[in-house]
């Protein structure tokens, strides 16, 4: 039983804070709120800030040396999420959070040397193609095809919810190279959005803004050489991904969390009512909640840093980090009343937090990478063996 | 970081738990619980004071076990899974105090209920709410105390009471006449509350502004210990449930199949395992003195109260109707849970303690 960071991590931490000083010229939130930046100015900012971390050494902290990484563990990796809070998030973040770990555990040598390099950069930006329409939470009725075309394949079908696909220039898919193998007719293509045969279309969500798409193949052109791993053996990895998405990463989630929670307080004993009872209590258990949420973290951590891969646990963390986002919104939307509603850009709004944009996003994160539904099957099934029906 | 148990706490988690298992399975423990009156049985409390864990906490030159904070967490999580009854974590917290003060009778008195022989115990409270009083009744006067304490938690079989008065931290043992203890029954039929009248010879151990500082540590140790306790306790009860979901049918299935039931037993299993990262990141900050332990215990303390109220509720309702007979044993989880949930700092003076800590 130990939480402690290391001497190393903690320099590693002081490092980064005179860094973060140095480069990080304008808080996230005063791009957000300038009306000069449209979305595609906005994701060309997280570009640039992409590029300036890769070559500082800030990206792939945890990731092997060899793979442009910095050698370090996944604990250097938590410390610079935490750190990094106000700074733009990455382009690629798809690509680095969740293909990446993936090449490194799945990919040839060949394969990495091409793609790494550039997922780090943000020279070329990627999005996940899993879901479809008929295939979200039952994610192995996908019905995109890939057809033997000479030595390769060519992709027939739709992807849906595909989170940066309008920024993207790659794509991996999950595709049919066997129509009645369920599990074992999927394969794992990296695939190029500039090319014939592929149509990206926009979805606006409930933001207002089209940050996921929907994107469509006809004949799009998927080489043998960019398939990950064997030809179907697409379902295991793209459980690695997964597990990659849910946990491990409830540590970013937090030091956002905290910064949330402290703007909450700010906002109660501005508008006055922080010696109300009902307020009190309120803030109370979000506080414990976040230090059981920060427990949780550490925990799946110390897993992670002693070389273990996520497991079916990654559903507690993930169940646990996406509730509570939800939890803490709604209670700021109830503490701070309207103010917590005005847009970023809006006079009288609260000037470090978008609390509007965290509320609805908040309805998002129980849906993705595996809805609480989805989380709470793999818990009851695979860790508390409970029977099937 | 680390999150597993170190070679001697992996050690004595398998020991106390070989031990539980054999001599205090509910099938024999229940009967203590019900039809003596202590309320546990009086040989096993000899036997863990004989094998060590009743000095788990203290330094070795006091004949205690060293174990620290994190080994003291561990025997309480082992203890709640079978729902042992008795003062186990009362006598540690009188223990603890007793240590804190130098004093040549109660290093006595703490060597005796080290090895089993005696029952120190705290008598603190005056009053059945748990909000804050400004100042205590009970007083110290020329060697004697006079007041009353209520609930005094198994006080009826103390040999000695250290009893906080308004001048300070006293020592009182047991009258030759016995205490005037007037027993308080109450839900967990397990827990033996009492009221004491106390005009007795006693002697001031410190005096107030030192009692508080020495109570306060205390405390923190009551507040983290009562969370290893409900961790256990919501574990033993999970596991009850699991079993019945596996074995009982209706509608011609096992119920575990059902998917409403198998998503509340998920949520049991988030609070279960969520109390866990929770009790042992406190314990190990408390251990370490560290800074934010006052946060992290009070998180501790009011989120597995949270959840194991949670937790033991659920069981009963998924056993259907035995759920609610004397018979079977989700209650004895249930009411231990709702006591802790009072006791060792309430969840609602924990939830202020925790923004107190922060500058809230
Ligand atoms: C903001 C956002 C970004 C996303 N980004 C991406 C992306 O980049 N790439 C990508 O591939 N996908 C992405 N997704 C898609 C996401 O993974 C799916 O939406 C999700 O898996 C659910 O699938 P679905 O939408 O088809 O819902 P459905 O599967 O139709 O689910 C509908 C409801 O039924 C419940 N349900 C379904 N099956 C069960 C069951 N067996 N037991 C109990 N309840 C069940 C679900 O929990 C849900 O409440 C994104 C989604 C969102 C909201």
């Amino acid at each position: 039983m130990d939480f402690h960071f290391s001497e190393e991590q903690q320099q590693f931490r002081m490092e980064l804070r005179a860094w973060l000083k140095e480069n990080l010229e304008r808080p996230w939130i005063e791009e957000l709120r300038d009306p000069k930046n449209d979305e595609k100015k906005l994701f060309d900012i997280r570009r640039n800030w992409q590029a300036k971390l890769n070559e500082s050494g800030y990206l792939g902290i945890h990731w092997p040396k060899e793979w442009g990484g910095r050698g370090l563990t996944v604990v250097e990796n938590a410390i610079f999420a935490a750190e990094a809070i106000h700074a733009p998030p990455i382009a690629s973040r798809v690509g680095i959070n969740l293909l990446g770990p993936a090449l490194i555990h799945h990919a040839t040598e060949e394969q990495r040397r091409r793609f790494i390099p550039k997922m780090l950069s943000g020279e070329e930006v990627w999005c996940q193609g899993f879901s479809e329409p008929d295939a979200g939470s039952d994610l192995a009725a996908l019905r995109t095809r890939a057809e033997l075309d000479g030595e390769d394949f060519r992709l027939e079908g739709q992807k849906v919810w595909t989170t940066f696909a309008p920024w993207s220039d790659w794509i991996f898919v999950l595709a049919r190279t066997d129509p009645d193998d369920r599990y074992g007719g999927i394969t794992f293509f990296l695939v190029s959005l500039h090319q014939e045969g592929i149509d990206v279309r926009p979805i606006r969500q409930i933001t207002g803004e089209s940050e996921f798409g929907e994107v469509f193949f006809s004949g799009a052109l998927a080489k043998r050489e960019h398939i990950v791993g064997a030809i179907g053996e697409g379902w295991k990895i793209a459980m690695t991904v997964l597990a990659y998405e849910r946990g491990s990463m409830s540590l970013a989630h937090l030091a956002r969390f905290d910064h949330y929670l402290k703007d909450l307080v700010d906002g109660v004993r501005e508008n006055g009512s922080l010696q109300r009872a009902d307020v009190r209590e309120k803030i109370a258990r979000l506080m414990v909640e976040k230090e059981v949420l920060r427990a949780n973290g550490y925990r799946t951590l110390a897993t992670l840093a002693s070389g273990q891969a996520p497991g079916p646990e990654a559903s507690l963390e993930k169940i646990f980090w996406s509730e509570y986002s939800r939890r803490l919104a709604d209670g700021a939307l109830d503490l701070l009343g309207l103010q917590a509603h005005l847009l970023v850009r809006s006079p009288h709004a609260r000037p470090h937090m978008d609390w509007a944009q965290e509320a609805l996003y908040s309805r998002a994160v129980t849906i993705y990478a595996g809805s609480s539904e989805i989380q709470r099957n793999i818990i009851s099934k695979r860790i508390l063996k409970l029977p099937s029906s | 970081m680390q999150f597993e148990l170190n070679e001697n706490h992996a050690l004595l988690k398998t020991s106390i738990r070989e031990f539980l298992e054999k001599e205090s399975p509910l099938a024999k423990s229940r009967p203590m619980m019900e039809e003596t009156q202590e309320g546990f049985s009086k040989e096993l409390y000899a036997e863990l004071g004989d094998l060590g864990y009743l000095g788990l906490t203290l330094s070795e030159s006091e004949g205690g076990g060293a174990a620290g904070v994190i080994g003291l967490a561990v025997v309480l999580e082992e203890m709640g899974r079978v729902a042992f009854p008795g003062p186990f974590l009362d006598l540690v917290l009188a223990e603890e105090t007793l240590c804190r003060v130098k004093d040549q009778q109660a290093s006595q008195f703490l060597q005796e209920t080290v090895s089993g022989r005696k029952k120190v115990l705290l008598a603190r409270s005056e009053a059945l709410d748990d909000l804050e009083r400004s100042s205590l009744q009970t007083r110290c006067d020329q060697d004697t105390i006079r007041g009353t304490k209520l609930p005094v938690s198994y006080g009826a079989s103390a040999d000695v009471l250290l009893v906080t008065t308004a001048e300070g931290l006293a020592l009182v043992p047991r009258p030759e006449e016995g205490w005037k203890a007037t027993s308080l029954p109450a839900l967990d039929h397990a827990q033996r509350f009492v009221e004491i009248s106390l005009d007795s010879p006693g002697r001031l151990l410190t005096d107030k502004q030192r009692a508080d500082t020495i109570l306060q540590e205390v405390d923190q140790l009551g507040a983290l210990g009562a969370s290893a306790l409900m961790l256990g306790l919501m574990e033993g009860s999970l596991e009850l449930t699991l079993d019945y979901l596996k074995e009982r049918k209706a509608f011609g299935r096992t119920i575990g199949s059902f998917q409403v039931l198998q998503h509340r037993a998920a949520d049991m299993w988030i609070r279960v395992e969520s109390s866990r990262s929770a009790v042992y990141r406190a314990a190990w900050a408390l251990e370490n003195k560290l800074e934010e332990a006052s946060l992290l215990v009070a998180s501790a303390k009011a989120y597995s109260g949270d959840s194991a109220r949670f937790v033991c509720g659920e069981t009963i309702q998924l056993f259907g109707g035995v759920g609610y007979t004397w018979e079977y044993d989700p209650h004895i989880y249930y009411k231990r849970v709702k006591t802790l949930e009072q006791l060792y700092g309430s969840t609602r003076n924990q939830l202020e303690a925790a923004l107190q800590s922060q500058g809230i």
